[in-house]
């Protein structure tokens, strides 16, 4: 009898037990962040909005993200504002979605100083951070303990680039052209010294003001250095100008790489584009693993990677944010940081591993413009093109 | 040494020939209705991103769109002035100045968010460009020196409107002075939206030529007005030819200056110049005394 009693008992401890750990269980994970949606970055990311509510709804459409200690999956609802590419709007935002929205995890805004000011809301209130395209070791240099970045270190961006032009052999010398802002001078230092150990001569380094337009000093100076590479780091708008201007002015490098050169650049650009270098993490074709991710939230999103090619980096994040939940079972904050920042896992740009300060390990691939078409050209093992150098002169 | 002093000479030249078109509409403005029009730089932006549409959509030239794109934008001026700024005309002219500023100010703002809004790509740049030109080894730029003239037959156009014709002469004495020409009998109202509505347009067919040769952005507007206030009180108020030299002089500033003391130098120079300009002929270089 009394067995029976107990195991009663048991059985309807079981049924209320069940309903009462999903009842105590939150609507959805609430993820915060801010899209450049207006200013300076919006070239860059501006409908990112819709890349993030896409894959949300992806994934929703699949009952959410399984936390095992309420049982059940739970779906994703995104908080987002405009940062107006504005430091201290972002500030204020990530403050907002610590204190008010009290979201449960933060996707970095775009750029690295943004999310040097946005970060700081992750660490006072022990919200974990998830920086996606910003890459300077500023960031990660602070002691933080509640941020970790899925893109590798700034001045290593474009490390395969040197690589590739080091196996070749072919040019002899480099000039740098500049944005004076925190990521193309972050690119630029570790890509003076790649160029260096590669063995290339660097003739000068320009380090212009982000608002320039007009170019012709700094191209009369470089026609009469006539360096083989022409390496611009800079930002999208910064890009644009300079390289109509060497068309107008008829500067002929054997390459020209900007490190963005996105499909902006490219239709401002027109004929001037072809055979410019640039960074791409991921081109259509590209032998990376399973990207059919990318291929679902970009459709869904009505985005397309040649136009956004950070795109790819936030679909990434988007993984490593999933896969932290799922491993660590729950929403404590404490529990979800520790598990991201032991993460090892593979995403659709390759594998993902964080650093002790938080950096991540995914990075860039040299891309080509070969008639309007990105062409990854190293390394060979996922490459889509060949590279083609020297590139053929104006005239 | 001279071939690249050459070079550079040309560089600045024509590069400002597109400041000073811009520059005259916000000088006209100025010197007609005793506005100082802060959304001027917004116009230009929105005369680029007509001039892009009609490129992209339509496959028409830059230089035919700084043409259609000045009866569109002086109807828009018109309408402009009639529901922002006739309604603050009567305040005496220092309340006018100030007043003006935060209405235009506000209008600024307003266009520049709308357009961020609506703008799906927000830096906008058309790839037109003609073959450069080689003359003793300096590269000018062809796109850049059409532009330049086209310039300067729309000043040389301009400038026998405003001395010839009936509109242009009550243009004038309007800058000369505001209650004379009241006293004479010129219908103020009609001549300043008239005035204004010529600002705007110069304004967008400059942005013609800018979408031509820089990046557009939403968010362009209040810092070009700013250097074009420059140019403006370089040149002298309401002065075309006062206008068209203080572009070339910012412009050949601008490029000396950073080809030979550094580019984080040469936004600088705008300013220097100003306080210069401000210190030793405070009426402008080409500016009446009053």
């Amino acid at each position: 009898m009394k067995k029976r009693v107990l195991l009663i008992c048991l059985v309807a401890a079981m049924f209320i037990g069940f309903p009462l750990a999903a009842m105590g269980a939150p609507d959805a994970i609430h993820i915060g962040a801010t899209v450049s949606q207006t200013g300076h970055f919006s070239s860059e990311i501006g409908p990112f909005k819709r890349l993030m509510n896409a894959w949300a709804d992806l994934v929703n459409e699949k009952g959410g993200i399984m936390v095992k200690e309420y049982g059940k999956k739970l779906p994703v609802k995104f908080t987002i504002y405009d940062d107006k590419s504005d430091q201290a709007t972002v500030k204020k935002y990530y403050e907002r979605l610590a204190t008010v929205d009290r979201v449960n995890l933060m996707l970095g805004p775009y750029s690295s100083p943004l999310t040097f000011a946005a970060s700081t809301a992750g660490e006072n209130h022990q919200i974990p951070f998830i920086a996606i395209c910003a890459n300077s070791p500023k960031i990660y240099t602070r002691g933080f303990n509640w941020i970790v970045g899925t893109i590798d270190l700034g001045p290593r961006y474009t490390y395969r680039y040197w690589e590739m032009i080091r196996k070749e052999g072919k040019a002899k010398s480099v000039s740098f052209v500049v944005e004076d802002t925190i990521h193309p001078l972050s690119v630029y230092k570790g890509s003076k010294k790649l160029a260096e150990e590669a063995g290339l001569k660097v003739m000068t380094s320009d380090i212009v003001p982000a608002k320039t337009r007009d170019f012709t000093p700094i191209i009369t100076k470089l026609k009469k250095e006539n360096p083989d590479i022409i390496y611009v780091s800079s930002n999208i708008p910064f890009a644009i100008n300079f390289m109509k201007q060497a068309k107008e002015m008829k500067l002929n490098p054997k390459e020209y790489h900007c490190i963005h050169h996105s499909g902006i650049f490219r239709d401002a650009l027109g004929s001037a584009a072809d055979d410019v270098i640039g960074q791409s993490y991921w081109v259509e074709g590209m032998k990376l693993g399973d990207t059919q991710l990318i291929n679902d939230v970009l459709k869904k999103a009505k985005i397309s990677e040649p136009m956004y090619p950070w795109s790819p980096a936030y679909v990434a994040a988007f993984q490593v944010l999933q896969k932290a939940i799922e491993n660590a079972g729950t929403l404590d904050n404490k529990k979800v940081m520790d598990n991201l920042k032991k993460l090892k896992m593979e995403t659709v740009l390759g594998e993902e591993v964080f650093a002790k300060t938080g950096y991540g390990s995914i990075n860039t691939y040299p891309s080509q413009i070969q008639g309007g078409v990105y062409k990854v050209i190293y390394p060979p093992e996922v490459a889509t093109g060949k590279h083609i150098y020297p590139r053929p002169a104006w005239k | 040494m001279t071939a690249d002093f050459i070079q550079l000479l040309v560089g600045g030249i024509l590069l400002g020939g597109i400041y000073g078109l811009a520059a005259f509409g916000l000088s006209i403005t100025f010197g007609v209705l005793n506005v100082l029009n802060l959304a001027h730089g917004e116009f230009l932006m929105l005369g680029s991103l007509m001039s892009y549409g009609l490129f992209i959509g339509l496959g028409i030239n830059p230089f035919m769109a700084a043409i259609l794109v000045i009866p569109v934008f002086m109807l828009l001026g018109v309408g402009f002035y009639l529901l922002l700024l006739k309604p603050i005309m009567d305040k005496p002219p220092h309340q006018l100045l100030v007043a003006s500023i935060l209405v235009t100010l506000g209008a600024s703002l307003f266009i520049e968010d709308v357009t961020a809004f609506f703008w799906e790509r927000p830096v906008t740049g058309i790839s037109y460009s003609l073959p450069p030109m080689e003359l003793a080894g300096v590269v000018i730029s062809s796109t850049r020196l059409l532009i330049l003239l086209f310039i300067f037959a729309l000043a040389c156009g301009m400038q026998i409107y405003l001395k010839k014709t009936y509109v242009g002469k009550s243009i004038r004495a309007i800058v000369q002075g505001r209650e004379g020409a009241k006293i004479v009998g010129i219908p103020i109202s009609r001549v300043s939206a008239l005035a204004f509505s010529i600002g705007m347009a110069l304004a967008a067919s400059a942005g013609a030529f800018y979408v031509t040769l820089f990046t557009v952005t939403p968010t362009m507007g209040i810092p070009l007005t700013i250097k074009y206030l420059c140019v403006v009180v370089l040149g002298g108020l309401g002065s075309i030819v006062g206008s068209i030299f203080g572009g070339l002089i910012l412009g050949v500033a601008e490029t000396l200056t950073a080809y030979y003391c550094g580019a984080e130098w040469s936004p600088t120079i705008a300013f220097i110049l100003l306080i210069l300009i401000l210190i030793i002929k405070p009426e402008g270089l080409f500016g009446a005394k009053k």
